[in-house]
């Protein structure tokens, strides 16, 4: 069975670099993986080192000025399938992984019908892989919409904000009103130190949230991302990577 | 199953094979790629015969791209041209059964990928070739005879890709050429009911989806993969006006689907009992009383129209899903239909259309008619858009002139006014009589009843009285 980790939280928190270490770390221990980038500032391609990617936006808009010609020169031809091979055409293979990115919103007029031909490629795509990790945006736009449906593990990102809490907090919300199923909640609080560390933990507590981990600031992180280096690339032995190590584990992936 | 070197099942329809896993690739963006199916008599054809025209299978570099084209030959009672691309449409699906084989795209954009796993298993494509024509038989048992020919060549494959091409220009030909009557059911799709719960789309070849997204052939194909899914067939049943497009099928979904919120949908009817609108449609139609005519305005379109709305603010209140005598939402792509809002007058009733609108369906708009239709540079308002149609004397003109008439010489007027007794008619050979005429008396309309009743009519023209101001 496919196990599907989908990390969101509010903008700026390190939803992003947390995908990108979990994906490293993965594709290294040898999981078969699908990358997702469901965000629309497509932030994970850059951070995993990956240019110029396509998008399921571009090959949904593709489709549907294929759909809206006004005389279509094939009334017959296979919808389905001429999607399916866009976004399978689409599909980055990195060393490892596999990458996906959603892109950009949909444009005006009726997406009805692609994004349900889109639901039954995505499902039926997701069970190649042993695992998908998908960066997603604090609204779970995707997941509302059913693009994307169940999700085994929703991992929530926290910086040492009041406000980053809260979000955690109107997200666990958000999943209560959501068709998909989702089966555990929890919250990594990220870009923490020694001096905030004793109260996150603490109001992650009063909040009742599962913290399931804590990722120091990397002064590592906050190199590579001066010097314009992929997050890909960090050593082994960095803070966050170690870190990261330790929240797989724990997942029991 | 036991005899095929890889496994079978639906389970591998969504199977990615990846670069890394990938043994060779067949077509695609890459290279070329095609597959076609043919119908041929039964004695031409050796069933489950496979034959390959270049490398084979073994012959063929890991890691390498080739050229490939795959034809197929079917026979059978059944079996007749136009079910070829029904017939076609299934080797996406039949091929991604096949366990460690990739198939994406259709025609002559075929894309394939065979895996390590696979391809250490077997070394011809024989055995592949088998395992896609015993999945069409057992599946579509009409199907009698089977045989394949796999091409690997570059030659080859070009000269099967420009005679393919011919091939399926004809039968493109074909499909425009389908209309309500040449077929038994139309396709229903209730995708849209979880916004607006009693919208019932129905869609017939000469009526695509006001979404423009579904044409008949979608329905078609996707109320065979998945007959309980949100597409499925509605069986035409009695054809109980041509004109309209009423069908007692028909009306017998739409009471079901909009659980009784109303009785009939006419399919090419713009005022009585007109198709539902969702708020997905491309265009809404919306009838100018002033010059007793229709305008269109599309989504693309910013501007206003001449009753002063604009697309939006008619999309809001036209969508939810309900009949809205006096707006219709359309896809484009049903303006190319023969039968275009044909109870009412067709394009004869078109007043108004956006330029860009006017300029993406050119070609469908009778030349007769295409300058006496404005667009936002003739007329903005009302009093522009009356002007614009008299200068151009556009046939709902006639109807104003008929309709004054009537007002000046009220005295005189001569009215249709049959009683309201019941004709028995013969339904066989019944001949149209002359309508009694009565003179005088201003009474309240019209009433006919036919009973048992048989008419044809050729033309019919009816309009409304005007009232005197
Ligand atoms: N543990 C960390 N230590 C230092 N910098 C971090 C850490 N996690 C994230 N960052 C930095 O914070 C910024 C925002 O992170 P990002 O992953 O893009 O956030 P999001 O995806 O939630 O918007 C980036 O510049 C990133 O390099
Ligand atoms: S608008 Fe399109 S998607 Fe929606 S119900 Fe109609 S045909 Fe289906
Ligand atoms: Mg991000």
């Amino acid at each position: 069975m496919t196990k599907v980790i989908a990390i969101t939280g509010k903008g700026g928190t390190g939803k992003t670099a947390v995908a990108a270490l979990m994906i490293r770390y993965l594709s290294k221990k040898g999981k078969f993986l699908l990358a997702v980038d469901a965000d629309a500032d497509t932030n994970l391609p850059e951070t995993l080192g990956c240019e110029n990617v396509k998008t399921v936006g571009d090959a949904k808009e593709s489709l549907q000025v294929e759909i809206k010609k006004p005389r279509p020169d094939n009334p017959d031809m296979n919808k389905e399938s001429i999607l399916k091979s866009k976004v399978y055409e689409i599909i980055e293979e990195m060393p490892g992984y596999d990458l996906l990115v959603m892109g950009r919103p949909e444009g005006t007029g009726c997406y009805c019908y692609v994004n349900n031909l889109l639901r039954g490629i995505m499902d039926k795509l997701i069970v190649n892989y042993d695992i998908v990790v998908i960066d997603a945006e604090a609204g779970l736009e995707h997941f509302s919409r059913k693009i994307l449906r169940d999700i085994d593990d929703l991992i929530v990102v926290t910086d040492a904000s009041r406000r980053g809490f809260q979000t955690a907090e109107r997200i666990r919300e958000l999943v209560s009103e959501l068709d998909s199923n989702v089966g555990r909640i929890h919250v990594i609080a990220n870009k923490v130190t020694d001096a905030n560390r004793q109260e996150i933990v603490k109001l992650a507590g009063d909040l009742k949230l599962n913290l399931i981990g804590v990722i120091p600031l990397d002064p590592k992180i906050e190199e590579m991302d001066i010097k314009g280096i992929p997050l890909f690339e960090i050593p082994d032995d960095s803070v966050a990577a170690v870190e990261i190590e330790k929240i797989v584990q724990k997942l029991g992936l | 199953m036991a005899d095929f070197p890889f496994e079978i099942s639906p389970m591998f329809e969504g199977e990615r094979v990846r670069k890394e896993g990938m043994f060779v690739e067949l077509g695609g963006p890459k290279s070329l790629g095609l597959e076609l199916v043919r119908a041929a008599d039964m004695d031409a054809i050796v069933d489950d015969q496979v034959t390959i025209v270049g490398p084979d299978l073994k012959d063929m570099e890991e890691g390498k791209t080739y050229p490939w084209a795959m034809i197929f030959n079917i026979g059978g009672e059944l079996v007749e041209a136009d079910l070829e691309s029904v017939v076609e449409r299934r080797v996406h699906d039949f091929i991604n059964y096949c366990q460690g084989i990739m198939h994406l795209n259709q025609r002559y954009d075929v894309w394939m990928r065979v895996s390590k796993d696979t391809a250490g298993k077997m070394d011809s494509f024989e055995p592949f070739g088998r395992a896609v024509m015993m999945l069409f038989k057992t599946e579509l048992p009409f199907i009698e005879k089977m045989q394949v020919t796999f091409y690997t060549e570059q030659a080859e494959v070009e000269k099967q890709m420009t005679e393919a091409k011919e091939i399926f220009k004809a039968r493109d030909a074909r499909t425009k050429d389908l209309h309500d009557e040449d077929v038994d059911v139309f396709y229903g799709c209730t995708l849209c009911q979880s916004f607006a719960p009693t919208n019932v789309c129905v869609v017939s070849p000469d009526r695509v989806s006001l979404c423009g997204a579904i044409n008949w052939f979608d329905g078609r194909a996707a109320a065979k993969v998945d007959p309980e899914g949100p597409q499925f067939e509605i069986a035409k049943g009695e054809l109980l006006d041509a004109v309209t497009g009423e069908y007692t099928g028909v009306n017998d979904i739409a009471k079901k689907l909009s659980a009784g919120e109303f009785d009939k949908i006419k399919l090419h009817s713009f005022f009585d009992s007109p198709h539902t609108s969702c708020g997905c449609f491309e265009v809404v139609g919306f009838y100018i009383p002033e010059v007793d005519g229709i305008g269109w305005v599309n989504r693309e379109y910013q501007g206003m129209s001449p009753n002063g709305i604009g697309f939006s603010t008619m999309a809001g209140q036209t969508g939810g899903g309900k009949q809205i005598v006096g707006f219709l939402g359309i896809g484009v792509n049903y303006f190319y239909s023969p039968k275009f809002i044909q109870a009412d007058g067709g394009w004869n009733r078109v007043v108004w259309l956006p330029s860009i609108l006017k300029e993406k369906i050119d070609e469908t708009i009778p030349a007769d008619i295409k300058d006496k239709i404005a667009t936002e540079n003739d007329a903005t308002d009302i009093a522009s858009l009356k002007a614009f149609l008299e200068a151009k004397n556009h046939p709902v003109v006639a109807t104003w002139v008929a309709a004054e008439e009537e007002e000046e010489e009220e005295e005189e007027e001569e009215e249709v006014a049959v009683a309201a007794s019941p004709m028995m008619m013969p339904a066989a050979g019944f001949q149209m009589p002359a309508m009694p005429m009565m003179s005088g008396g201003s009474g309240g309309g019209i009433k006919l009843t036919f009973k048992n009743a048989k008419i044809t009519i050729d033309k019919m023209i009816i309009s409304q009285k005007k009232e005197k101001k």
